[in-house]
């Protein structure tokens, strides 16, 4: 072959992206095979037994395999059901070369997955034209899947945006990622979980609505909620509802967090140093002075989807999140209340002398009472 | 098989691969005739297979009728049969004409 014909049957072969792998235990037919695809503008790779081919394919799966069927050691059946057993080599195309023209060894070859059958002597025009067929397919394949790809990114998109109006971004990559699961928090039904519902509320909102302009109040929530729900998503909580100038915040929830009371200790912290910047620019402007109370409390609760079926609301329901509203009622500007069981759990992260013991409360609407600690940072 | 069953025609395109097959079916030739003496008869056969899937490929129709006759051979036991059929691809190998076009 000269140099000018090598060069351009490489350009040709270079500028096509679909690649055949020959596999063929004689290295004259590998040849030959290999010769042919290439004068069609085709790039071909030639190996001489099966385990050979299966080392070639994984590590650079080809668009098409020429596979003979009779090989010493592992035969063309037994690499065409493997190939088409694995998901990552399913969808490659295989051709089954062979000097069978017994009917039961076709059936065979149709069992292990062939997607086409070549008899020998290898005639060139029928090659070509099933190679061709094959391409077009491949082409096409290459299409669809390319646009269902596009598709899954844009719906997963459009769940993640959703997602984040509720859920930090790696929890909700969490569940995008876990959505071919039957076990999408989402779907299930109610559930009885273990949760630490945090609630934040704006001391005087009340007051200071009925004294400031609806614009200005407007901007103070926006500026409120913003910063106390990026402190909860940095420490990976759940919000479950945003009402009036009040945040409810769930660990533990939708996915089980061993370090749940610790991870609301962090949010509620850095909520209210977060929110003390947002109130020295309020009071700059001439705002009313306000401030951030937060509840935090722990215990089991339903976690679900509850409402009509006009509205529907993903909500966690239960002793924990009564408690952590009291709570909160109860909690001064920069104050934190925690109830007894979380004060024990994230009593060696407070800072000496930070906490106050408020000793045996009882809370409105409940009938036992509760430990309750104050914690002021 | 006749003078003129020792010609062969190859595509032009295929030209620079017939070194290496002739070479080939040498090694070929031998591998039958130690089979042979060796009463090998799997081995026959599949070089019978081989040489019938890829001499009409190349052009060589009579490699693969060669090859047909060594794998019924092999297949039957018939022992007189594949030494005459060895013999003749010998002599087939040593006489033959290549035409490239």
């Amino acid at each position: 072959m000269s140099e000018a014909v090598a060069a351009a049957r490489l350009a040709r072969t270079q500028a096509t992206a679909f690649r055949v792998l020959v596999v063929d235990d004689d290295p004259d037919m590998a040849a030959y095979l290999a010769r042919l695809l290439e004068s069609e503008g085709l790039a071909a790779e030639t190996v001489n037994n099966g385990d050979a081919a299966m080392v070639y394919v994984m590590s650079t799966p080809p668009d098409l395999v020429l596979l003979d069927i009779m090989m010493p050691g592992t035969d063309g059946f037994e690499i065409c059901a493997r190939l088409k057993a694995d998901t990552a080599t399913a969808m490659i195309p295989v051709v089954l070369v062979t000097a069978l023209e017994d009917q039961q060894s076709r059936v065979r070859g149709i069992k292990a997955g062939a997607d086409d059958f070549l008899s020998k002597p290898v005639h060139r025009e029928e090659l070509v034209a099933r190679v061709k067929t094959l391409k077009r397919l491949h082409a096409t394949r290459r299409e669809l899947e390319s646009r269902r790809l596009a598709a899954e990114v844009q719906r997963k998109e459009a769940l993640r945006r959703a997602f984040s109006r509720y859920i930090s971004p790696r929890l909700a990559e969490r569940i995008i990622s876990d959505m071919e699961d039957e076990g999408t928090p989402f779907r299930r039904g109610a559930q009885r979980v273990s949760v630490v519902a945090l609630f934040a509320d704006l001391r005087g909102f009340t007051r200071l609505t009925e004294s400031t302009g609806v614009a200005e109040v407007v901007g103070l929530l926006n500026e409120h909620f913003s910063v106390i729900t990026d402190a909860a998503y940095r420490h990976d909580g759940t919000i479950f509802s945003m009402a009036g100038d009040s945040l409810l915040v769930g660990f533990g929830v939708p996915f089980p967090q061993a370090d749940a009371a610790p991870r609301a200790w962090r949010a509620a912290h850095d909520m209210l140093r977060s929110f003390t910047s947002v109130h020295a620019r309020w009071i700059k402007s001439g705002g009313v002075p306000t401030g951030l109370g937060i509840g935090i409390a722990s215990g089991e609760a339903i976690l679900g989807n509850v409402g009509s079926p006009h509205y529907m609301s993903y909500t966690i329901i239960g002793d924990a999140v009564n408690i952590a509203s009291r709570l909160v009622q109860a909690a001064k500007p920069g104050e934190i209340l925690v109830s007894g069981p979380v004060y024990e759990t994230i009593r060696a992260m407070i800072p000496a002398g930070a906490a106050k013991s408020q000793g045996e409360v009882a809370l409105r609407g409940k009938s036992g009472i509760t430990p309750v600690w104050s914690i002021t940072v | 098989m006749d003078d003129k069953s020792n010609l062969v025609t190859v595509p032009k395109d295929l030209e620079d691969l017939i070194p290496v097959f002739m070479s080939n079916r040498k090694k070929e030739l031998d591998a039958l005739r130690v089979a042979f003496a060796a009463a090998d008869f799997e081995q026959l056969r599949q070089l019978g297979h081989r040489m019938r899937g890829v001499g009409n490929s190349y052009g060589f129709a009579q490699v693969s009728d060669f090859g047909k006759r060594v794998e019924d051979g092999a297949r039957s036991g018939d022992r007189a049969l594949l030494e005459s059929t060895i013999a003749r691809y010998d002599e087939f190998l040593s006489k033959v004409q290549i035409t490239y076009e």
